[in-house]
Order: structure tokens, then sequence, then C-alpha cells
């Protein structure tokens, strides 16, 4: 949703300053698809943004698998820690007990592009959303939000969003909600990461600034080879 | 006791003004991991404690701890491993004679593991297993027919040789080698076990990670020199082609090592440095403390102290 090649690119002239981040070439095709388990026919059925949209609309909610649950999680992390699996469509709020609460996610794309560990550096409710000069030169719908679209239920970073922060800077990605529920379990948005807006305000209010995110490497796209 | 605690100190006063070991605390380096911290607040705790010795514990690189003592800056580093540090430490013992090595170590490992449930599901028994597709594909978590494994952290100098021995063994063909921060590839594996997918992975020991889950060591040919050849990097642009490690590690470890001056100086606390003897076991459990448990340094130690005090008054004999 925010993430986008200029973007991407002015977080990229901070290379130095992001020795904690693994990056690679965005450029390396993903693969990866999601499959959920279907207990009619019980098998595991590729989750397209097709069957992904029937689901929500005959259901009202993402599948089982993306919803939110408390998890057993074994983990040397400090209760408050955020771990973020993009390829399997998760993100974990560490608790205390070897526990922790499990949302869905929805990723770019591309993955997530980047692994490493980073922080929550802000939090805002209802953010404001500026669509980048790319988005507003290929969709002229979107010029009339040149200068911000206010925080609302049709504001496509939703409800919540919580800025990552690599030392002191913005590192432009977010966790953030969506006006798009449906999309959970899918890489469709342009980046970042998506929960829906429920489960956006409920991480959102359980955790901080300062807190640490985990962002696990994604498979192939992001090793570059001996 | 404040009597013998008197005494001692004048024999060091007494030493110490012969000797160029400082008379006013012992130096110990503390380097950022938790199993040698908790060892340096252990020895910092003794030294004052039971030998009467005034201390300081100063932060500091592993390399750093080891050229500083090589300086006469700091005294004791309580946590040098092997062979990782065996150049520099070999050259201040052997050839400058500034620094002397414990006699006891402590055993270490570096193997590829898997968890338990990893091993039931997949059937994966040695590292050489990896090689086939069919088991490679079973550790794709992003969907592109490949396996991915996690080989250390770009900076560490045994994720290139974990390179070597992918490329050796053949797996580097069907697995995608993945590098990252530790804290990364930990996480990886907690989601994984919590998600019940199978994960592969670099491991050296002791480490917490035996603690927190079932853990398995993959199967190896025992280390033979003969097929271990590692030319790094930084001697040749060809290092991968020129290098061969298709057996398991040769046998790691570490020990404590302290300034030379102190068997002078110090005869008390160089013979108590060099009866220390810790097992893989309370490694483990200091890393497990610290890192899991969250407790600070200072604190485990104090345990590990009051749980061990027999052990400690064979050491200070």
């Amino acid at each position: 949703m925010i993430k986008l090649p200029s973007a991407f690119r002015t977080l990229l002239g901070w290379l130095p300053a992001l020795a904690v981040l693994v990056f690679a070439g965005m450029a390396l095709a993903q693969s990866f698809q999601t499959q959920i388990y279907d207990p009619t026919t019980r098998k595991w059925v590729d989750y397209t943004p097709r069957a992904a949209a029937k689901f929500y609309n005959r259901h009202g909610q993402s599948p089982e698998e993306f919803r939110r649950q408390v998890v057993p999680f074994r983990t040397a992390e400090k209760p408050g820690t955020i771990i973020i699996d993009g390829d399997r469509h998760f993100l974990y709020l560490v608790q205390p007990n070897f526990q922790a609460i499990r949302y869905g996610i929805g990723v770019g794309r591309d993955g997530f592009g980047w692994a490493g560990i980073v922080k929550i550096g802000r939090m805002q409710e209802w953010p404001t959303w500026t669509p980048p000069p790319e988005m507003i030169a290929r969709d002229p719908e979107s010029a009339k939000w040149a200068n911000g679209m206010p925080g609302g239920p049709d504001n496509p970073l939703g409800a919540r969003a919580m800025y990552l922060y690599v030392g002191n800077k913005d590192s432009i990605y977010r966790i953030h909600g969506t006006n798009q529920p449906w999309t959970i379990g899918l890489n469709i948005s342009s980046g970042c990461i998506r929960l829906n807006n429920e489960d956006v305000s409920d991480l959102y209010s359980r955790v901080e600034v300062g807190a640490k995110v985990i962002v696990l490497m994604q498979g192939a796209a992001l090793y570059k080879g001996v | 006791m404040a009597v013998w605690r008197s005494i001692l100190m004048s024999s060091f006063l007494a030493a110490a003004a012969a000797n160029p070991v400082r008379a006013d605390a012992v130096v110990i380096g503390v380097p950022a991991w938790p199993s040698a911290q908790v060892t340096a607040h252990i020895i910092h705790d003794v030294l004052n404690e039971r030998l009467g010795v005034e201390t300081e514990l100063r932060e500091r690189g592993t390399l750093t701890i080891l050229s500083d003592i090589g300086r006469g800056d700091i005294q004791v580093h309580p946590e040098v491993w092997f062979p990782n540090l065996s150049a520099m430490a070999t050259r201040l013992s052997e050839e400058k004679q500034v620094l002397s090595l414990s006699p006891i170590s402590v055993a270490a490992t570096q193997n590829i593991c898997a968890t338990r449930a990893t091993v039931e599901q997949t059937g994966i028994k040695a590292v050489a297993d990896l090689v086939k597709p069919e088991m490679a594909a079973q550790f794709d978590s992003d969907g592109d027919g490949r396996g991915e494994i996690w080989i250390g952290a770009p900076s560490w100098s045994s994720t290139e040789i974990e390179k070597i021995r992918a490329h050796s063994y053949g797996y580097d063909q069907t697995m995608t080698l993945l590098e990252m921060p530790e804290d990364v590839a930990m996480a990886a594996v907690d989601a994984a076990v919590s998600f019940g997918k199978p994960v592969v992975f670099y491991c050296y020991g002791p480490h917490h990670v035996f603690e927190l889950h079932d853990i398995v060591k993959l199967e190896e040919p025992a280390y033979d020199p003969a097929r271990w050849t590692i030319v790094t990097r930084a001697q040749d642009n060809d290092w991968l082609a020129k290098s061969h490690a298709d057996t398991a590690w040769d046998a790691s470890s570490f020990k404590i090592a302290f300034a030379t001056s102190l068997e002078t100086g110090m005869p008390e606390v160089a013979s108590f440095l060099s009866k220390m003897e810790l097992t893989p076991e309370d490694v483990t459990a200091m890393s497990y403390a610290v890192v899991v448990e969250g407790k600070p340094a200072e604190d485990v130690a104090k345990d590990w102290i009051a749980a061990n005090a027999d052990r400690i008054g064979e050491w200070t004999k």
C-alpha cells in the first residue's frame, strides 16, 4: 500500500544506517502462493484473491487460520515483541508463558523484500494516507488526495498504523489496517503489512512505541547466492 | 574472614609492588554474549567475596579484550573461543608470553540441526539427506520448490565455512542458503515450531535453543582433516572452488584466559581461574536464564554461586 519504487529507493539510500536489515533484489520473483485447508474437500486449495473475496463475502471473515488466536510459542523473545512471518501470512505478538497472539496478515505482491530487526517508532490512530506521485500519475482518481486522505473507513491504511523505524529513522514500512479485509492471507498489496481493522486495533492496544519487530526472511527472494 | 581477607590483601599488595599487575583492581573483560557475561560476573564476585580482590568489569568486544590483555589493560577474558581465536591466542601466549590459557576447556559444538518434530515429519537423519531434491522440498517455505536453511549471520566466520560445507555436500543445489542475524533465525525456528512446519538450520552450542526446543543434530561423517580444506574469501577469490569440507566440524571449545602476570602477582587468582571448570550444562543454563528468562547477568551469577558453593570452594583452595 505504501511501499513504492521511489520510497524504496529512498530506503536504499539509507542502507549504511540499515545494518540490521538484510536486503536482496526486489526484482527476484516470488512464487509463493497461499493455500488454505478446505475442510469440505479435505484438501489444501489455492487461496487466490478471487477465492478470498468469495470466502469473505460468504462468511464475513477470513478463514480460520488467519483469524486472531492465542497459540503456543516458545521463544527467547520478550513479551511485547512482534514477529512477522510473511511467507505464512502471520504476525505473532509474543505473550508471557510461551504463548503468542497470532494475527493473519496480508503482505506485498513481491513479499516483504527484506528481513531484519526494526522497532515501532510511531503509532497513529486513523492515519492519513497520501498517495505517492506514481499512483497519482497512474490513477487520476487518487489525485484528489494528493495532500492526504483523512483517516476513516475508506482510507486504505485502515484504523491504525504502526510505523517501523530503523534506529530513529522511518523505514517507510508500516503495520496498518485496511479497507479491504478480504485481502488478509494474500500477497496483494504494494508492500507493508496489513491486518483487518479489528485486529490492527487489538494489536495497537497491546504494543508500545519501542517494541522490537522481527521480520523473518522470505526464502529465495532474499538470497543472492554464493 | 576479615583477618583472612586482610592477610590475603597484604600478600597481594606486597607481590604487586614487585610486579606490573595493578594492585587496585583486576579488570575482567565482559564480551557481548550471555554466558560470557554471567561467567565474568561469577569471576568478579568470587574474586571480591572469596579472595578479597578488587575487580572492575569492562564491556568490550572479544578481540579487544584479548588485545587489551596483551597491553596490560585487562587481566581476564571469561570465554575465549577456539578455533575461532586460536591464532591470536597462540601469538599472545606462546610468542609474547603475556596470556595464560586455562587448561580446562568447555566443549562446544557446531552442527546442522532440526527440531524433533521435523525429523518425525520428514524422515531426515543426516546432513547429506538435504542433497535429495524431494527431501529439500520439504523445507520449502516460499513455494519455489527449494528448501531454505539458515547458515549463520553474515559476519560470522562460520557462515563462510557453512557455504563451503553446503557446496561440498551438494545441498547448495537443492536448498537456498539464508544468512541473517541470529535473532531473526531463532524467531524463524520459533515460528516454524509454533505452526508445526519443518525447519533445518545451523546451530552451535552450548546455546539456549537446545533448552527452548527439542533439537536434533543431523548426522555427519566424523571430522576428517583430509576432507577439510578451507580457503577463505579473503585469501582467494576462487575460495569456494578451492575449498572442501564434507565432514562434521572439528571439535570446538572455549576457555578462560588471563594475564600471565597474575601467576606471580596474584597466584591465588591465577589458580582459581585455572581451576574454574564450567560444564556445557552450566553454560546453557546461564544463556537460558539471561536470554529466555530475562534475568540480569549479575543475578544469574549470584544464583549460580549460591548453588555451587562447594565447587567454588574446591577452585579457591
